[in-house]
Order: structure tokens, then C-alpha cells, then sequence
């Protein structure tokens, strides 16, 4: 998508954002309620029409998608939009006959996926039955009875305990394993965890996207260090020091260095303090949660600070080296 | 005081979302008003005069001149044509060309010199027991205006008369047959004795099947709209034309077993009489079923929420109740109102099933192409609707 604006009248739900997604990754939307993640979903399903910008989704416009695209996509609604008086079954098969699968193939896909969903013991019962957990695996269940290649999920964790929430994590990855391409949204920051890139949207903007952790490069600069001294110290004394990008003295012995490469930079920051005659007590790699990234980046964005392209990326050669590194290990 | 404040903040609320919805407005002020007003309008309030031909004896010398028996003039009747050939005439009353036919009495006054009273027949081809009781109504009429004639004429060539044939003939005659030279009868070709429950019970029918067509087909569009399905319709392949005829297809079969069920239990229940072939009216049923799905597919694509769907599927039961002959004769309605009941469902379907089950033929056959052209028209705007609501808004 490149500049997709979407307009309701003098609002604009969505304005102007730019998105590639990669085959076979699960991608965040996310953002709080109201920031447009649901408009920007339903652009991508070919709901609503952009009126600015341009898309395409599996080849095609999605105002303009042929039956066959149509047939590729996996769609879980926000909302629960199944048949309430409908047995568990019964909805998963009429999901399964809206793409046009043929009795035998939907006698197979109907048990495979309520399995998945752990609900084929609960298949007889009505969907108005259901906890809302259960509903919501049911819908996943009706987004996925077809074998979809693009699996679009609309906040499929609002309203969930955290266990459940980390069951449809565990099927989103599942999906991505099997080669699917998942677009998911969600209000809760801390699942950007989750996904293989993710895209901050705020008031209908993108704020930042990329991996998560280009995403927490992004926030601070670099990778953070937490370092606690025995005495006192006064971290200001390392400004000069090389890798250094920031300080930040968080107590009277304990600071954060913003540093390009964690790995790299822990020993060299023990060194530099040994040098001035104070013990380091622990340097460990301070990985922040989301809910800090996404504060860092809002404020960042009131503050006037945009957040460029190369930030969010960061320094690609230390993202390359750090990932060789990962696979070593 | 929070009493009131709470009943007031609910008053406040149900009065805003009432007038936010302009379609609900509609449908709660002015859609009522508004049959009422084409009721008040275009009802007459009297029946229309109903047309005859004279049948007359090529042997009783009875004058065959139409203005003659105009001058017999008799309040909601009107003579179109006087004939001598019985099976001709009859044959007009069957394909409801007239609505009843006199048969002149062959021998007036040889039946009087006889002292006998001279039948006056009226034959009418009736179903409706009401309009059965109102002919029988209307004999007495006629034959009282006749008679009422032939004392005028009496009275004009009584001396004449007395001279020719002498007074003393006259003295035989008795007073009941000098009072009332003709007495009334009245015979029904139609093939069955009307009854109260065999006419409106095909009716009746017509008018559940229409509006339960509407009704359920109306509140499942909007109920889809409301519960979020029509998003998923529209991210799916699914089709305008594909949701239509599931939709049509489904609710037909459930109206069609109900009007299965509904015509066993009036035939083998209430003994409705069933002339007309199972066939033919399982074709009118399915007509009128679609039809009223074509119309509640309307309802629910013009509705903006479930209540509004449900005001104008009750407005639509009052227009069947007022416009479809059911009550009261179409008749007897202005002729553009009359026009425009047609364009509903519900008039043609009760004609036909009445005429099917208690005649065995479709008097008026052109109902069933008008039922089908409802349908097809209504389903295509319906489709043309949805289609528009399907595509990426």
C-alpha cells in the first residue's frame, strides 16, 4: 500500500500510509483503539474503498478483487459476526461453503480446524453457548477453515485472558509456519512481540514499522545497556567514550548507556568504568517492553521528533551481523 | 427527584433515537398517514353497480330494446345487454364479463291469467356469500321494480285491456298474484355454495404467506447487516445474486411448506373446497411467495435498522389488509387506487387461490404474469440494492 488515505466524510480514518507486506510473516497493525487499524484492515479485505493512494493485495487492487483472490483470503472480523442460534459446527461449515468448498473438503477442513481451535468437542453446541474466548476461536476457525494464504485478523485477542491470548498467538506462528501470511491487529502493544514486523499506527499515521526490534532501536537510539556500579558514579564521564550514542543516569549508581551494538559494547563499558577506579556490578542488555517503545515512540512524535526510515531500520549492517549471530547461537 | 431524572433521561433518549432514524419517522408517522389517506381517498364506500344481461324468451314477445328494460329502473344494476340465447349469456357470466343475468319471465301474461306468479330468475356465478346474500338482495329488488312497471303499464292500457278481454277474467286472478305478478329466484353457477370460511379461508392464505414472506426475509438481511456478516459477505466471494437466491430459496421452501401444511388444514379441517389442481396452485403460491420475498428483500435493503424493517413489514400487512380484497372489494375502490393494489402481491394471490380452490380456473389468468412481473421486478431492484451494499464502499 502506498499513501492509502481513507476518508469518511471530513474525517480521516486513515491517512496516507504506506505498508509492504512479506510473504509468510506475521505482521502487526498496532496501535491504540480508534488509530485506524480496523479501516486500514478493511481496505486490505477490499471492504471499503481507499480514497487516496493505491493498493494491492495478492496481485490486485482490493476494490477490485476477483472471486478467485477473494477465495485466498482469511478474514476474522473485530466483532463476533458468526450466527448466534447456529451450533459451533454448523457456522464453521457455512464459513467453509461462503469460499465455495465442496461437501467432502468441508467434512475434512471442519474437524481439522475445530481441532486446531481446540472446539471440536464443543462442536453441538450453539454459538450463543459459547464463552467469548470460544468465540473468538470460532471465528478464527471460520477465518481459517479455507486454507487461506492471507490470514487477516482483526484484534482476534481483544476481550481474551492472557492464556487465550497466547493460544491465538500460538496458531497465528503456527499459520506463518505453514507458509500463510498473516496481518493481524491488535490494541495490546506488548504483542508486537509476536510478530515478524510490526507497524505503529496513531491517528490513522504510521508511526514506526519493522521488526521489533528495529522498532525498540527506533525508540532509544540504539540498544540499551543497564549498568550498576558498587560505588557512586557519575556516567557523564563516559560521554567520549566509543559505541556510546547516549547516557542516561537513571540512579545514583545505576545508569543506561544507548549504545549500536549491545554485544559488542558491554565490554568496552565495563573497561571504561573500571578505568575511572569504580566495580561494575552487572551490564545486562535492558530489552524493553513494548509499552516503552511505544511511549518512547509517541512522544517522540509529539516532541517533533520524526522517526526516520533509517532509525526504524537502523544500522543494517549491525542488524545483519546480529542476525548471523542469533543463527550461530 | 432521581426519579424523574431518571425517567426523563429515558424519555430524552427514546425521543432522540426516534428522530435520529428519519427512515423510522417515516415509517411511524407518515407511512401509516399516509395509507390511511390513499384508504380515505380512494374507498367509495358504496358498491359499484353491478351489470346484467336480460334474458329474454324468443317466444314471449317481450321487447329485445336495451333502453326499455333501462327504463326499469332498479339502484345498482345496470343493463348492458339483453339477449334471447341462454348458453350464450351464461357463458359471458362465466368469463365475468357481466356480473349477473335476468331471465325475463316467458309468459307474463298468460302465467297471470293462470293466477301463478311468474318466476324472475337471477343467475349470478359467486363465491363470496356475501355477495351471494347481496344478489338474492338485489332480485327482490328487481322484481319489485318490475312489478312496480307492470302496474304502470297496467294503469296506462288498463281500459284497453278490460275492454279486449273483458273484467271478469281479471276477477279470477288472486290478490298475492294481482299484488306481485313476478317473484324473485336465484340460481349460482358457480361450482360450489359459498361459505364464509371457504371464501376467506384461501384468502386468508394469501395474506399470512405474504406477510410472513416479507417479515422473515426483511429482518434476516438486517439482522446480517446488524450482527457484522455483511462485512464478512463482502470480504468473501460471495455474490449479490448468490445471497438473493439463497435467501429466496430458503424462505420459499419454509413458506412453501407452511402454505402445504396451511391448505391441508383447510381443506381436510375447515372443508375448504380444493376444485383446482394441486399444480396450479402450488404455481400461485410460489408466485405470491416470491413475490412478497422480492418485497421484504426490498424492506430490508431500504431499512437502516431492525425496527425500521419491522414498521414497514407491519405497514405493508395494513396496505394487504385495506388493498387486497381481502375485507373489502377492490371494486369499490377509485380506479388509481385500485391500480396501484395491484402493484401488491397480496391481491393477485388471494384472487387466484380463491379461484382456484373454490372454482377449479383462474377467472382473471393475467394475475399470475402480474405476480411474476412483481417478483422479477422487485427481486431485480432488491439485487440491484444489495449488489451496491456488497461492493468495497
Amino acid at each position: 500500500m502506498q499513501g492509502v488515505t481513507r476518508q469518511f466524510g471530513e474525517t480521516v480514518a486513515v491517512a496516507g500510509i504506506d505498508l509492504e507486506v512479506r510473504p509468510g510473516t506475521v505482521v502487526g497493525i498496532v496501535g491504540p483503539s480508534g488509530s485506524g487499524k480496523t479501516t486500514a484492515i478493511r481496505m486490505i479485505t477490499g471492504s471499503i474503498a481507499p480514497t487516496g493512494g493505491r493498493g494491492e493485495v495478492l496481485g490486485e487492487p482490493p476494490a477490485a478483487f476477483h472471486r478467485g483472490t477473494r477465495r485466498r483470503i482469511g478474514y476474522m472480523p473485530q466483532k463476533f459476526s458468526l450466527y448466534p442460534d447456529l451450533t459451533v459446527l454448523e457456522n464453521v461449515d457455512f464459513a467453509a461453503s461462503l469460499y465455495g468448498l465442496l461437501f467432502w473438503r468441508r467434512w475434512a477442513r471442519r474437524r481439522a480446524v475445530l481441532e486446531l481451535v481446540e472446539l471440536w468437542d464443543v462442536r453441538g453446541r450453539r454459538a450463543r453457548d459459547l464463552s467469548g474466548g470460544m468465540q473468538r476461536r470460532l471465528e478464527l476457525a471460520a477465518a481459517l477453515v479455507h486454507e487461506p494464504d492471507l490470514v487477516v485478523l482483526d484484534e482476534p485477542t481483544a476481550g481474551l485472558d492472557p492464556i487465550l491470548r497466547e493460544t491465538v498467538w500460538q496458531e497465528v506462528h503456527r499459520l506463518r509456519d505453514t507458509g500463510a501470511t498473516v496481518l493481524v491487529t491488535t490494541q495490546y502493544v506488548t504483542e508486537a512481540e509476536q510478530c515478524d514486523e510490526v507497524v505503529l499506527i496513531v491517528d490513522g499515521r504510521v508511526l514506526a514499522s519493522g521488526t521489533p526490534d528495529e522498532l525498540r532501536r527506533a525508540a532509544f537510539g540504539g540498544e540499551v545497556l543497564d549498568v550498576t556500579t558498587k560505588e557512586l558514579f557519575d556516567a557523564a564521564h563516559l560521554g567520549t567514550a566509543p559505541g556510546i550514542r547516549h547516557i542516561r543516569q537513571t540512579g545514583p549508581r545505576d545508569f543506561q548507556l544507548v549504545v549500536d551494538d549491545a554485544g559488542e559494547a558491554s565490554a568496552d563499558a565495563v573497561q571504561a568504568v573500571s578505568g575511572d577506579g569504580v566495580e561494575v556490578v552487572s551490564v545486562r542488555e535492558h530489552r524493553a517492553s513494548f509499552e516503552e517503545v511505544f511511549t518512547e515512540l509517541v512522544r517522540r512524535e509529539l516532541d517533533g521528533e520524526n522517526v526516520t526510515a533509517d532509525e526504524v531500520a537502523g544500522d543494517e549492517v549491525a542488524a545483519a551481523e546480529r542476525a548471523d549471530r542469533e543463527r550461530a547461537a | 427527584m432521581k426519579l424523574i431524572v431518571r425517567i426523563f433521561a429515558l424519555i430524552g433518549k427514546e425521543i432522540v433515537e426516534v428522530l435520529r432514524r428519519p427512515g423510522a419517522v417515516f415509517s411511524l408517522i407518515i407511512g401509516p398517514f399516509l395509507i390511511l389517506a390513499v384508504f380515505g381517498l380512494g374507498y367509495q364506500g358504496i358498491k359499484r353497480d353491478l351489470s346484467a344481461i336480460v334474458v329474454v324468451d324468443p317466444s314471449s314477445e317481450l321487447p329485445t330494446e336495451r333502453q326499455r328494460y333501462e327504463a326499469v329502473n332498479v339502484r345498482g344494476l345496470r343493463v348492458v345487454d339483453v339477449v334471447t340465447d341462454r348458453p350464450s349469456a351464461e357463458e359471458r357470466l362465466r368469463d365475468g364479463e357481466v356480473d349477473m343475468l335476468i331471465v325475463a319471465p316467458h309468459d307474463l301474461p298468460g302465467e297471470m291469467r293462470a293466477g301463478r306468479q311468474s318466476d324472475l330468475t337471477v343467475v349470478t356465478n359467486v363465491v363470496d356469500p356475501v355477495e351471494a346474500n347481496y344478489t338474492a338482495f338485489l332480485a327482490e329488488t328487481i322484481s319489485s321494480a318490475v312489478n312496480r312497471e307492470l302496474y304502470r303499464v297496467g294503469a296506462e292500457e288498463g281500459q284497453t285491456y278490460v275492454i279486449q278481454n273483458g273484467a271478469g277474467e281479471l276477477a279470477n286472478v288472486p290478490p298475492e298474484v294481482i299484488a306481485s305478478p313476478t317473484k324473485p329466484s336465484v340460481e349460482n353457477i358457480a361450482p360450489i355454495e359459498p361459505t364464509i370460511v371457504g371464501f376467506f379461508g384461501p384468502a386468508a392464505l394469501a395474506l399470512v404467506l405474504q406477510h410472513m414472506a416479507v417479515t422473515l426475509i426483511a429482518l434476516s438481511i438486517v439482522r446480517e447487516r446488524a450482527g457484522g456478516t455483511m462485512d464478512r459477505f463482502r470480504a468473501s466471494p460471495m455474490r449479490a445474486t448468490e445471497v438473493v437466491l439463497g435467501k429466496v430459496a430458503a424462505f420459499g421452501l419454509l413458506g412453501g411448506a407452511i402454505a402445504f401444511v396451511s391448505v391441508w388444514l383447510l381443506v381436510g379441517v375447515l372443508g375448504v373446497p380444493l376444485r383446482g389442481s394441486p399444480a396450479e396452485i402450488a404455481l400461485v403460491v410460489t408466485l405470491l411467495l416470491v413475490a412478497s420475498l422480492g418485497l421484504g428483500l426490498l424492506i430490508s435493503v431500504i431499512s437502516d435498522s431492525e425496527r425500521q424493517a419491522v414498521q414497514l413489514a407491519l405497514m405493508t400487512l395494513l396496505a394487504a389488509v385495506f388493498f387486497s380484497g381481502f375485507a373489502l372489494r377492490l371494486e369499490e375502490f377509485e380506479p388509481i387506487v385500485r391500480a396501484g393494489a395491484y402493484f401488491l402481491p397480496v391481491p393477485h394471490g388471494v384472487a387466484l387461490l380463491q379461484d382456484l380452490m373454490l372454482r377449479g380456473d383462474a377467472t382473471q389468468p393475467w394475475q399470475l404474469l402480474a405476480l411474476a412481473a412483481i417478483a422479477g421486478t422487485l427481486l431485480f431492484f432488491s439485487w440491484i440494492l444489495l449488489r451496491r451494499e456488497l461492493q468495497p464502499r
